[in-house]
């Protein structure tokens, strides 16, 4: 029995010494002097606050600052990375997923494990394909090779900015809007609560129409159409058409924690509405966390892309 | 017994196996093969999309290569302890990396593994004698 303790004992310290995340955790940069950081916070870890007791959630309030996933959940590695839209290409995919190395990524990131498939239509199947992810999974290509419009700095806009890095968030409750500011490359929505009804025939924007309405004291849905058609969904490269409608539930679990579930529904591109996160876990951070700023600068990216995307093309037979 | 046992190691192997995030994927490194670069810094980048390192180091015959190897964006850099003073020119420096596919003197931070590239903070890197500790 002792043998059998201590094997356990070896194997926990073992598991832990060689861990990457406790090795960060106990590295956790501080500022000179030891003093707090004030400036370019970086969000707990969940273990820092996993199972703390938290105080009720109060009355239709979203307003804080709200970090997506923590540091140590992988950021989105339960969001839009469940979903299969990652088809592995089946004999003869030109993109070369597979032989790029997907099998390398390891974890959850190569979507194989994955149950149900997306129901895509045709178009949408068609479009899923005419999108080439320079992102982790079985579908990506060198960066050089992607038409991300990422990649070249354009809009990231919505959905995309809470299928792809949501990190730290700030919502903003005024009598007749929510505000919803996003450090992750600068972007801000408005979210209307003053009862008006959503546009008919929009001017299409990056980041839509939205109009928000508490369903109860804890439950906060809005409703966006008039999507820009040029974004993706995500990372993956998951398509979406101008039909595009996507319903946020902001449910608020208690005064710390918020569950975030984002509906896709475009019948033109899927057969039927989908989830693009479930219930995905924000939690509440002090009024003083700074956010760090992380902005897509095009000339810093065509810097990148010529240094190094372009460089490390695989070399291609001459004709 | 047996069950905790297998708790334990699977608890292990699930938190040694979560990688940052990556903004891009690995696909043009091999990431079966772990390489050393020693040698001087050039230059240090901290910008979004990656920020990078640029190395001169002699190859076995002694001449001299001008590496550039990428970690992942300043925020995640930032989340594993690296900042803009990390590196600065003259730094003699020992850091693994995982290398491009074309052979090219290019590389990412990060060893052979399931997380080549994608977890900078696996990479063993030596700064002027001293091991790299945030």
């Amino acid at each position: 029995m002792s043998k059998r303790w201590a094997v356990l004992i070896v194997a926990l310290i073992t598991g832990l010494t060689f861990s990457p995340i406790l090795r960060v955790q106990t590295a956790a940069p501080q500022a000179a002097g030891g003093e707090a950081r004030k400036w370019n916070n970086i969000p707990p870890r969940k273990s820092a606050y996993a199972g703390k007791k938290s105080s009720p959630a109060p009355r239709r309030d979203l307003s804080g600052i709200w970090d997506a996933a923590g540091l140590d959940a992988g950021i989105q590695v339960n969001g839009a990375f469940e979903h299969p839209a990652l088809l592995p290409q089946k004999g003869g995919g030109a993109e070369g997923g597979r032989e790029a190395g997907a099998g390398a990524e390891g974890g959850r990131l190569d979507e194989t494990g994955i149950e149900h498939p997306l129901p895509y239509t045709p178009v949408g199947l068609a479009a899923l394909k005419a999108n080439k992810p320079s992102g982790p999974g079985v579908r990506q290509v060198p960066a050089a090779l992607s038409n991300d419009p990422l990649d070249q700095c354009d809009p990231i806009g919505f959905p995309r900015m809470e299928l792809y890095e949501l990190r730290t968030i700030e919502l903003v409750q005024t009598a007749n809007r929510v505000i919803f500011l996003n450090g992750w490359y600068g972007n801000w929505r408005i979210i209307w609560t003053d009862g008006r009804e959503l546009p008919k025939d929009p001017e299409l924007r990056w980041n839509g129409y939205s109009v928000g309405k508490w369903l109860d004291d804890y439950t906060f849905i809005v409703e966006t159409v008039g999507l820009n058609a040029r974004t993706w969904l995500d990372h993956a490269g998951r398509p979406h058409s101008e039909d595009l409608r996507v319903e946020e539930r902001f449910h608020r679990v208690d005064h710390d924690n918020m569950e975030l579930t984002v509906t896709i529904d475009d019948p033109k591109m899927y057969t039927q509405p989908w989830l693009g996160v479930n219930k995905f876990p924000l939690h509440l951070l002090p009024s003083d966390f700074d956010i760090p700023e992380l902005l897509c600068s095009p000339l810093d990216m065509a810097e990148y892309n010529r240094q190094i995307s372009n460089a490390v093309l695989p070399s291609r037979p001459k004709k | 017994m047996k069950f905790l046992l297998a708790f334990a190691l699977a608890a292990s192997g699930v938190i040694v196996s979560v990688p940052l995030f990556a903004h891009h994927g690995n696909a043009s490194y091999d990431s079966t093969k772990t390489v050393t670069v020693k040698g001087t810094v050039t230059d240090y980048m901290w910008a979004n999309p990656h920020v990078f390192l640029k190395v001169d180091a002699k190859d076995n015959r002694g001449n001299t290569l001008h590496w550039i190897i990428e970690a992942q964006n300043p925020l995640s850099q930032t989340e594993v302890g690296w900042t803009k003073n990390t590196f600065k020119p003259g730094d003699e420096v020992i850091v693994e990396i995982i290398p491009a596919k074309n052979g090219q003197p290019i590389g990412r931070f990060g060893v052979a593994g399931p997380t080549a590239g994608l977890a900078t903070q696996e990479s063993r890197i030596v700064i002027n004698g001293k091991q790299f500790k945030p």
